[in-house]
């Protein structure tokens, strides 16, 4: 009984956390679902995010400000992905490992050490309302709201003509040049897009912690791919809709799961095993089947 | 667009000296085009063909873009776009390709793949991809063409048949009015009686904008049949342009006897 209460004290903390990761899994779906593009930038991206904000805020920087620069940064390196895939014709997988290596020195760089405590320095969410950081209920709200506006955002784009466009490339890459469409244009701001929201959830979460760590992105895409492929069997992805619910959705039954396993006294430091282990279940099992979810996406 | 420099006599198309050879260098490398020459004028309905190597669809995917050709020169409007990319070639030049996988967005609806088409050749922003007025003009559109996919607007394409794909192919190709429209094979992959069908709307649709086009084809009985120019191509070069009158008295045996065409998938196409 002492296992199941101490998790489910844990199950509102967890929710908050994974409406977070939310972020970081819309980032991995985007290029991996919508763009055919398997991108593994934001191994580099989600700590650029966290580093880039830490840095700005231990500076002095206004919180908001800080967590937009985070952003861009994360724009910069979804772009270099691209640029590096689509100038030098090299692989996508090798595109993104090359990016999220460089980034790990860059992001040395920008905290100054492997990890920084973000003592007394504003953040976002005392700006917002320092109860946030308090009141479980008003964090869960805050931050549901926050990717729900995310989701709208990414709706409304999707059904915009650019936004169709982005979504050829994905579906049809030898349609689109004979639409007008160009590749660059779109695999750049669609790595961009995506590389943007995993670095906005690495300047969250190191806000909503207080502190940041240059290796908080290891391991962090198989998490995400977890969170996506849950996701997917629970909303589906016959509409554009349902893919992108597919990570909140996923992310909350994932970080769920995860606190749970940790519950019943499994070590952390063996829950990448374990997380490894379930992807590769997921997309295997269907795979023997004759189907994988992943499989015609992953042909890089 | 480029500016209507172009006379009334010019040719709409140039391609001159069209020189292409995959994996120069290599022991054996054959050019795929080798000094084509070819000018299409307005209105022209061109067919080619030719054995398989030949450089037909070679000489189609550099008039796309798709290919990057080693020397010559396209010029289309009298405007040069022999470098130009192939997504900004889309608003002048259009093609249906042989595959009907390829010549739609499967995972897409009917009414969003007409939209993109519609789309070719536009600068794409943040206006709305599809409304209610588009969707209108699309089901109005497919009345008109009796195929039964008016009321299927929000049908995902993959799970149509290849021939209406193809059919949605050629609609989309012909639907933001362009310059030039290519078809590469375009009735190859289907059924003799769905390839008929295909064909038919073709014509009609050519005939309806006036389109200039060029087609490229393994089938005599359509070189025969269709088009006002035959052109013969023949190990990376224009071997013959039959047009006028002789094209219009020709017969499958003048055309084997011209060509001695000794290609088995030609003779059977007959």
């Amino acid at each position: 009984m002492d296992v199941i209460h101490a998790y489910l004290n844990l199950v509102p903390v967890t929710l908050s956390q994974s409406l977070i990761y939310s972020f970081l899994v819309l980032g991995i779906m985007i290029p991996f679902r919508l763009l055919s593009f398997p991108d593994l930038t934001s191994e580099g991206a989600f700590p650029l995010g966290g580093c880039v904000c830490a840095a700005l805020l231990m500076a002095g920087y206004p919180p908001l400000l800080a967590t937009l620069i985070a952003m861009l940064a994360g724009v910069g390196a979804g772009a270099a992905t691209a640029l590096v895939h689509l100038r030098f014709r090299i692989n996508s997988l090798l595109a993104g490992i090359l990016v999220f290596t460089a980034l790990y020195s860059v992001n040395m760089r920008i905290l100054g050490r492997s990890n920084v405590a973000l003592f007394g320095a504003d953040n976002i969410f005392m700006q917002i309302n320092p109860a946030i950081l308090t009141d479980m209920r008003l964090q869960v709200i805050t931050f549901a709201v926050l990717i729900v506006a995310t989701l709208v955002a990414l709706r409304w784009y999707l059904s915009t003509q650019s936004g169709a466009a982005m979504r050829v490339i994905g579906i049809n890459p030898d349609l689109a040049p004979s639409l007008g469409i160009s590749i660059w244009t779109c695999t750049i701001v669609g790595l961009g897009i995506a590389s943007g929201l995993t670095a906005l959830g690495g300047a969250l979460i190191v806000q909503l912690q207080g502190y940041a760590d240059v290796g908080m992105g290891t391991g962090i895409l198989i998490n995400g791919l977890a969170s996506l492929v849950i996701g997917e069997t629970i909303t589906g992805r016959q509409t554009v809709t349902r893919q992108l619910l597919a990570p909140v959705v996923g992310a909350a039954v994932y970080y769920q799961l995860v606190s749970l396993a940790l519950s019943l006294g499994l070590q952390p430091s063996d829950l990448k095993v374990v997380t490894a282990a379930f992807v590769l279940v997921t997309l295997g099992l269907p795979m023997l089947r004759g189907r994988s979810p992943l499989r015609e996406t992953m042909r890089a | 667009m480029a500016p209507q420099v172009a006379a009334v006599g010019m040719p709409l198309l140039v391609c001159a000296g069209l020189r292409k050879t995959f994996n120069a260098g290599l022991a054996g490398a054959r050019p795929a085009l080798d000094g084509v020459d070819l000018a299409l004028n307005r209105g022209d309905f061109v067919v080619i063909i030719g054995s398989n190597g030949a450089g037909k669809s070679t000489l189609l995917n550099t008039i796309a873009g798709a290919i990057e050709p080693d020397g010559g020169s396209i010029t289309l409007d009298g405007r040069d776009i022999t470098r130009l990319a192939a997504h900004r070639r889309a608003g002048m030049i259009s093609r249906v390709f042989q595959d009907p996988m390829i010549g739609t967005a499967a995972a897409m609806t009917i009414e969003e793949n007409l939209a993109l088409a519609e789309q070719r050749g536009q600068r794409r922003g943040f206006a709305s991809h599809l409304d209610g007025a588009s969707r209108d003009r699309y089901r109005a559109l497919l009345a008109g063409l009796s195929l039964g996919m008016e009321g299927r607007l929000s049908t995902p394409v993959a799970q149509l048949s290849g021939g209406q794909r193809q059919a949605l192919s050629l609609i989309m190709a012909s639907l933001s009015r362009p310059s030039l429209l290519l078809l590469d094979e375009h009735t190859a992959a289907l059924d003799p009686r769905t390839a008929d069908l295909v064909m038919d709307m073709t014509l009609r649709i050519v005939a309806e904008q006036s389109l200039t086009t060029l087609m490229v084809t393994h089938n005599m009985r359509q070189a025969i049949e269709t088009g006002n120019r035959l052109v013969m191509m023949d190990a990376g070069r224009v071997r013959d342009d039959i047009g006028g009158t002789e094209k219009a008295a020709l017969t499958p045996a003048d055309l084997v006897e011209k060509f001695r065409i000794d290609n088995d998938r030609m003779l059977l196409g007959t």
